[in-house]
């Protein structure tokens, strides 16, 4: 009870910092922190399929590209209304979820993922050569954004609030009956198929509604950078998300955000000193494998958990 | 378009299959026995291209350069991959499945990295051997004497594959593991051993096709990228596990890839893609029967 | 209630069941006994559509539900427990019964409306009546093999079943833990109005609660009668009562 209590005022206070911090921060780390809250998004988006829905979602790249690809596209090539561009993103983003999501869910495990990577590629391959019209691997530069975000600290809010407002939603998600059966699944689908549950039609859902939020996270990089290019669908960018959410803890909440940041600042900071960045997150993620296999928020609730019931123990 | 040229883009498709087929054999047999898609089989296939290239320099850049270099590389690439399997991978044949994959992202990672820093990222190439330079003449157009030479290894590497698996023992525990592992065990025998020989057997493969197509291409960092996902695509159409699948696999996957060169260059790389989603749609779980 | 007529079921060349027949009166308590082997749960995953059997009809309540998916069947009205342990092992134990309460209200799909609030009481009284509301929120996962095979009968009272199946409810229980989960399968049976179709090793048990008994040997129903004529049949004590287990 305690902590239900207190996690809207944590909240409330982490939202309050980050609304002050563009005026705090110089220019440079006002952007890599809203490329944090992008990155988190997406994390979290693809944390829905695998820490809760325990489906072997091996390709959200290509999610987050299309939507970043839509959004990209109708405000360079057509005049209509801006808006219809930041709609049309997620909404594609979970057309190809649903078209995508359809065929998989009729497998399981690692013929789940492996589908995946092939009709993902699919549309990362149409996406690299299709030179007149995606641009190929050049990609598309110079997306003209609309006048009230196209400055970095009036796009670093716009990206706060869509986060904050997508981060409440996949809370509710996570904690409604569909968020609770969707665990069940992750658990046991056979059993869950035996209590009334249609297991597929619940699971291509899941993936609908992580696509689409995977749209969303790529229509916020193209709000960041105001370009878009190939590598946004390709598989290696799709397991490096896979890792935010290992690292942060993929059976929480919060774990991706988490993953997310410490990936983002790392390969930021890192990238600075050294040219060899996927030596080091590759060293990470071995450490990670052997000693923090639950993630760093999976270790910590489990020392918080243990501290607690030896509190309760020393109580009674 | 006429048929010469219809028929030196099969021939150059097939060859090109040949290369898959050893790179996506070695795959299918570690997804076979450990059950993990080797992600880093793509660095390794670098590896070998990368340590062809040092021997092949080392050795005066001549036709014992090339033979030495087709030799020893994946010696090395098979020492790489049993290193890396006995310092960390087999600690943990007990974990999760994912765990395992993940591991064998990370040892893509590092592997790429190595391979810049030891090598560099600069351009490299291989020149055939003496008797496999340039090209002959099929129907009245050219078609290179290397690419004829990939078309007889190919098979035989199938061959090779066949007798390891039906006629040694090792083959043939390798096989039993991948059907059932705890049988494998009920009978005494080490199934981690078993693990690290079909590692390293996947690894040497891997190393052997590097070497093999080190003289077709240009050897250069990001060419573990894109024979990777062709070799996923390629197991997961031929049935996860079965070699035989994956030697269909790449014939579906070069072919296409090459008719597709001659009816719409551009989209050329689409094609395999598109054939692969095809088969899939048909047969989810892929065109040969799947081990597991 | 139950009507299984001529099912038929093979694996490969293995015919697993091979001709399997099998009446569920309203409110009867019957099991299924046979050696292992003889097709017990292969009949249980054919009736609840885990399997598709490849001839003959199973009729629950005079309607045709043979090949539907589980789903569907669980809500028809049959919900089952499974032979080895079978629950959701990270979710709490409260959270296991619950996906079935919301399962069986339809609520499973909704969105954004808190589970913590929803379907409390219902899954609260299930807790309480087999006796585990005390543990409602420790994780399933940790709970003692015994209490996570009655956990298992609890996520099946979640549909609000009419008949309940239950596949070697006591396998791997303590004499102790048996005894008192037969009581409480005669106790639901009894105040939930519930029909209950079961397979079991332990003879005792079987004669003690069953009113019919149906006798599979080599996946074939020898024949389904009281436990007086079964004890009494020379076929079953050939095939089965003098064979191995006694």
């Amino acid at each position: 009870m305690q902590k239900k209590d207190k996690w809207p005022w944590l909240s409330a206070a982490i939202l309050g910092i980050l609304v002050l911090l563009p005026f705090m921060l110089p220019r440079f780390y006002t952007y890599i922190i809203a490329l944090i809250f992008v990155t988190a998004l997406l994390a979290m988006s693809l944390n829905l399929t695998v820490g809760y829905g325990g489906m072997y979602q091996f390709h959200h790249g290509v999610f987050y590209g299309v939507g970043a690809y839509t959004v990209a596209l109708i405000l360079t090539k057509t005049s209509w209304p801006k808006w219809v561009a930041f709609l049309a993103g997620p909404l594609a983003a979970a057309v190809v979820g649903f078209l995508i999501g359809w065929f998989c869910v009729r497998l399981t495990r690692l013929y789940f993922g492996m589908l995946q990577i092939s009709l993902g590629s699919l549309v990362w391959a149409i996406v690299f050569r299709w030179y007149s019209f995606t641009g190929g691997d050049d990609g598309i530069h110079g997306i003209p954004m609309p006048s009230f975000i196209s400055s970095l600290k009036s796009s670093y809010y716009f990206i706060l609030a869509v986060v904050t407002v997508c981060i409440y939603l996949l809370y509710r998600i996570v904690n409604s009956p569909f968020g609770r059966t969707l665990q069940a699944i992750r658990d046991n689908p056979d059993r869950c198929e035996a209590v009334g549950v249609n297991v597929r039609r619940h699971q291509l859902v899941a993936i609908v509604i992580a696509t689409f939020f995977a749209g969303v996270a790529g229509v916020l990089f193209v709000v960041l950078e105001g370009s878009v290019f190939p590598d946004l669908l390709f598989w290696v960018l799709s397991l490096e998300i896979f890792i935010m959410c290992l690292l942060g803890g993929w059976f929480t909440f919060v774990g991706p955000i988490i993953g997310a940041a410490i990936i983002v600042s790392l390969r930021t900071f890192v990238g600075i000193y050294t040219e060899y960045w996927t030596l080091i997150l590759g060293v990470i993620l071995i450490l990670l494998i052997f000693f923090l296999p639950e993630g760093v928020m999976g270790f910590v609730l489990e020392r918080f958990a243990q501290g607690r019931g030896e509190l309760g123990k020393r109580r009674g | 378009m006429e048929w010469a040229s219809l028929c030196t883009q099969l021939l150059v498709g097939l060859s090109r299959s040949m290369i898959l087929f050893i790179v996506s054999a070695g795959m299918s047999f570690i997804l076979g026995v450990l059950r993990v898609p080797n992600v880093a089989h793509g660095s390794l296939y670098m590896i070998g291209a990368f340590s062809a290239f040092s021997i092949y320099t080392y050795f005066g850049m001549g036709s014992t350069g090339f033979w030495l270099a087709l030799l020893l590389a994946p010696v090395v690439v098979a020492v790489v991959g049993f290193v890396a399997e006995r310092l960390l991978f087999c600690h943990l044949y007990q974990r999760e499945h994912l765990m395992l994959l993940l591991f064998t992202f990370a040892l893509m990672l590092i592997l790429g990295d190595l391979v810049k820093m030891v090598w560099g990222p600069k351009y490299s190439s291989i020149m055939p051997p003496g008797g496999l330079k340039g090209s002959i003449s099929i129907l009245g157009s050219a078609f290179p004497r290397y690419n004829l030479f990939l078309l007889i290894i190919g098979p035989l590497v199938a061959v090779f594959l066949w007798l390891f698996t039906n006629r040694t023992k090792v083959g043939k525990i390798c096989r039993a593991a991948a059907v059932d592992r705890e049988m494998v065990g009920a009978l005494g025998i080490n199934v981690s051993w078993v693990f690290a020989a079909a590692f390293v057997l996947g690894c040497y493969l891997a190393g052997v096709a590097g070497a093999l197509v080190a003289p077709t291409v240009s050897i250069t960092l990001g060419m573990d990228h894109d024979i990777i996902i062709e070799a996923f695509l390629i197991v997961t159409i031929g049935g996860l596990g079965n070699i035989w699948g994956a030697l269909v696999g790449s014939l579906i996957f070069g072919v296409t890839q090459a008719l597709g060169v001659l009816f719409w260059p551009q989209f050329a790389i689409v094609f395999p893609y598109a054939a692969v989603v095809i088969v899939l749609l048909m047969r989810p779980k892929g065109l040969l029967k799947s081990v597991w | 209630m139950l009507k299984v007529e001529g099912v038929e079921k093979s694996f490969g060349d293995f015919k697993a069941v091979r001709g399997a027949n099998l009446t569920v009166e309203r409110g009867d308590i019957v099991a299924v006994i046979g050696p292992n082997g003889a097709g017990k749960t292969t009949l249980f995953n054919l009736i609840t559509g885990q399997l598709k059997p490849e001839r003959g009809r199973i009729l629950f309540k005079g309607e045709d539900i043979t090949g539907l998916p589980p789903y569907e069947i669980c809500k028809k009205g049959i919900a089952r427990s499974f032979q080895i342990v079978n629950i959701f092992h990270r979710l709490t134990v409260f959270e296991n019964v619950q996906v079935a309460v919301l399962a069986h209200q339809g609520k499973s799909s909704q969105l954004f409306r808190p589970a913590r609030k929803l379907a409390v009481e219902k899954t609260e009284e299930l807790l309480q009546s087999v006796g585990l509301l005390d543990k409602a929120y420790e994780v399933a996962g940790t709970l003692s093999h015994g209490d996570q095979k009655v956990l298992e009968i609890a996520i099946a009272l979640g549909n609000d079943p009419e008949l309940l199946i239950l596949d070697e409810p006591t396998a791997g229980m303590s004499p102790e833990e048996t005894a008192s989960t037969i009581e409480l399968i005669k106790h639901l049976a009894e105040t939930r109005n519930l029909t209950i179709l079961f397979c079991e090793h332990d003879m005792e048990i079987v004669f003690s609660i069953a009113k019919s008994i149906m006798v599979m040997h080599q996946g074939q129903t020898l024949l389904q009668a009281s436990p007086e004529e079964v004890r009494r049949d020379p076929r079953v004590q050939e095939a089965y009562l003098g064979g191995e287990v006694c």
